[in-house]
């Protein structure tokens, strides 16, 4: 009943004349956290960029629950149920906390110019968000800050928003670039163990990138390793951990 | 008889209320959505020349005026013809006002629909000069083809206020520009404080992440300026059935692009009582300039016309420089209400995660 929910063939990216992947093929099991290491600069963020739809490949193929959607607009593939978050953290800057994670809910009946005239037909769903919203931010450790406009953040706590407006999506498939990243231990604990929960509850599928592996590994079901573009190794944490070209890649050249 | 100061008010009201319209869709466009519209001249210009086109000749046609005269070169004759039916007829003059009015909204919104092409292609900048461009395309078609709108010298409007007869037409226009004016600001207002106003704020602020968060662009933008240049034709509309006539000249850049930004900018962007409050400022300071014009003159070294310029201007940059959102800047906007939020907020605390 564990089928691939994600899945990548032969993708090639190229910024003029710096080829970022060079025919990177990966699959993530459905209900698994999967993680993506690899040193700076080795194609991690590129991989997210293009499987989201924000760029195109060059070549090579994207495939979401066996449905192809290479080159799809990223609105589109959000619709599908796979949301990313992004590595710099880019909240809209003058919209509350509160009001990032509730942009994020897909298909609020009150997001069109006439429908938002029938209060009665989205004020329940959007009391139903709100609160789910406030679990998030209470998860987090971001609810007093509910009501301030996200340019006042700190750069840890945009992270942590980052992570929350991607919770709200209801996406089947959540891709996360460092999620840990700029946040304290504890905190970076206690998200991941709510991946797991979300995992295991909901069947949530979660693809992570993240350099803290200390943190990171011991919530991850499998992991690729990735270095200059290629995928050199994958599978368990503990294999792939001690794998000769994982060390090098990241100890040495 | 209606005292002096009275008709000054009423004037002003008048006035007030068509630049309230034409600003608020500004802030749709622009406060909102971060859609920098500087061609908001071809939407109220759209308006005004649908009312200087069309329902004329319409009720030129239905009673039967156009088998004798000419539309165009017989205006004159046609008009006063008219105007004799109008004016005893308050319910077709009522008519006339509300179908124009919903005509001059579609056709807005087609120009709207025009705009959106580069607005969904181009860069910020290059998508402002192309507005402006495409703005300035209408008025010079409109002053070129004389067919339109009578070209040159323009057209006469049928007048739908005429009914009431003499000094009150002015006060009836008045209350149907303020009544207008206020449904509309009812209208944004609600947007503003919904999911839909929220996410054009969230697509102003960062459209490549708000893409990724499911919302169409492409989409959006249309519709915003299919909206916003509805609105803005309605505006213009008004001003014509308000003023009688319309001349492609009379509708330039300046008075109905650029003094909308100001409003906008000075008012607060993204802020519908701020844009209220902007474009009473500049439309009061604006006819007071023109109202004591003769008495200011003789201490001005300078032509009466440009301390206007000059007063709106120095105020644009004290506002830019000391209060860069505007006098009301942008406030959070709780489609809940902030109580109902907190009370949300209290049920979830007070439960285990
Ligand atoms: N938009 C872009 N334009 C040009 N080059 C790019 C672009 N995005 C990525 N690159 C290049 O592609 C390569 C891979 O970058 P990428 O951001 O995917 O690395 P990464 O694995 O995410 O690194 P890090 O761990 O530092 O985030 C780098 O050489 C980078 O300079
Ligand atoms: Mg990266």
């Amino acid at each position: 009943m564990r089928s691939e929910i994600l899945r990548t063939d032969g993708v090639v990216k190229s910024f003029g004349g710096v080829k970022a992947l060079k025919g990177v093929s990966i699959r993530v099991k459905e209900g698994s956290i999967t993680m993506m290491i690899g040193p700076n600069g080795s194609g991690k963020t590129t991989l997210i960029n293009v499987i989201s739809g924000l760029y195109k490949p060059d070549d090579g193929k994207v495939f979401f629950n066996d449905k192809e959607i290479t080159g799809l607009p990223p609105h589109e593939i959000y619709k599908l149920g796979l949301v990313r978050t992004f590595q710099i953290p880019q909240p809209f800057m003058k919209l509350t906390v509160l009001e990032n994670l509730l942009v994020a809910y897909p298909d609020n009946p009150g997001e069109k110019f006439f429908g938002a005239l029938r209060r009665g037909k989205w004020r329940k769903v959007e009391e139903k968000v709100v609160e789910k919203a406030f679990k998030i931010l209470k998860l987090l450790k971001l609810d007093h800050l509910w009501d301030q406009q996200s340019y006042k953040l700190s750069g840890g706590q945009m992270k942590l928003l980052e992570v929350g407006r991607a919770l709200m999506s209801d996406a089947r498939l959540i891709m996360m670039d460092e999620p840990a990243a700029g946040v304290n231990p504890v905190l970076a604990h206690e998200i991941f163990r709510r991946f797991r929960e979300l995992k295991d509850k909901l069947g949530v599928t979660f693809f992570l990138v993240e350099h803290r592996l200390e943190i990171a590994l011991r919530y991850t079901d499998y992991v690729y390793a990735m270095a200059n573009g290629v995928v050199v190794a994958e599978g368990v944490p503990e294999t792939v951990m001690v794998n000769p070209q994982v060390i090098e890649a990241y100890l040495g050249g | 008889m209606i005292p002096l100061a009275l008709t000054f008010i009423i004037d002003l009201l008048a006035l007030l209320g068509i630049f309230i319209i034409i600003s608020l869709s500004l802030n749709i466009e622009f406060g909102y959505a971060g859609i920098p519209n500087f061609g908001k001249l071809l939407a109220v210009a759209g308006g005004a020349f649908f009312i200087g086109a069309v329902p004329g000749r319409v009720l030129a046609y239905i009673y039967g005026l156009l088998k004798k005269y000419d539309y165009i070169d017989n205006n004159v004759e046609v008009m006063y013809a008219l105007g004799k039916i109008l004016g005893t007829n308050p319910f077709m003059s009522m008519a006339m006002l509300v179908v124009s009015l919903i005509l001059a909204a579609a056709v807005g919104a087609i120009l709207g629909f025009i705009a959106s092409y580069p607005a969904i292609r181009l860069r910020e900048d290059y998508l402002a000069i192309t507005l402006l461009a495409m703005a300035e395309i209408l008025r010079t078609i409109g002053y070129n083809y004389k067919d339109l709108i009578g070209g040159t010298v323009g057209i006469s409007v049928p007048d739908p206020f005429r009914w009431i007869g003499g000094e009150l037409r002015l006060a009836l226009a008045a209350s149907v520009i303020m009544a207008v004016a206020i449904i509309i600001f009812i209208y944004v207002e609600l947007l503003s404080r919904s999911p839909i106003g929220r996410t054009l704020r969230a697509m102003r602020d960062n459209e490549v992440v708000a893409e990724a968060y499911g919302k169409d662009i492409v989409k959006l933008r249309m519709k915003t300026l299919m909206i916003g240049s509805a609105i803005g034709a309605i505006g213009g509309a008004l001003y014509a059935f308000l003023s009688g006539s319309v001349t492609a000249l009379g509708y330039d850049r300046v008075v109905y692009t650029f003094w909308p930004w100001v409003m906008v900018v000075i008012g607060g962007a993204a802020n519908n009582f701020g844009v209220l409050l902007g474009a009473t400022l500049f439309v009061t300071l604006r006819k007071l300039i023109i109202f004591y014009k003769s008495n200011l003159q003789p201490f001005l070294p300078f032509d009466v016309v440009w301390l206007e310029y000059l007063l709106l201007g120095t105020a644009l940059l004290i506002v830019l420089i000391y209060r860069p959102e505007g006098i009301i800047p942008e406030k959070p906007t709780h489609t809940l209400g902030k109580k109902r939020l907190e009370k949300i907020k209290e049920l979830v605390e007070a439960k285990e995660v």
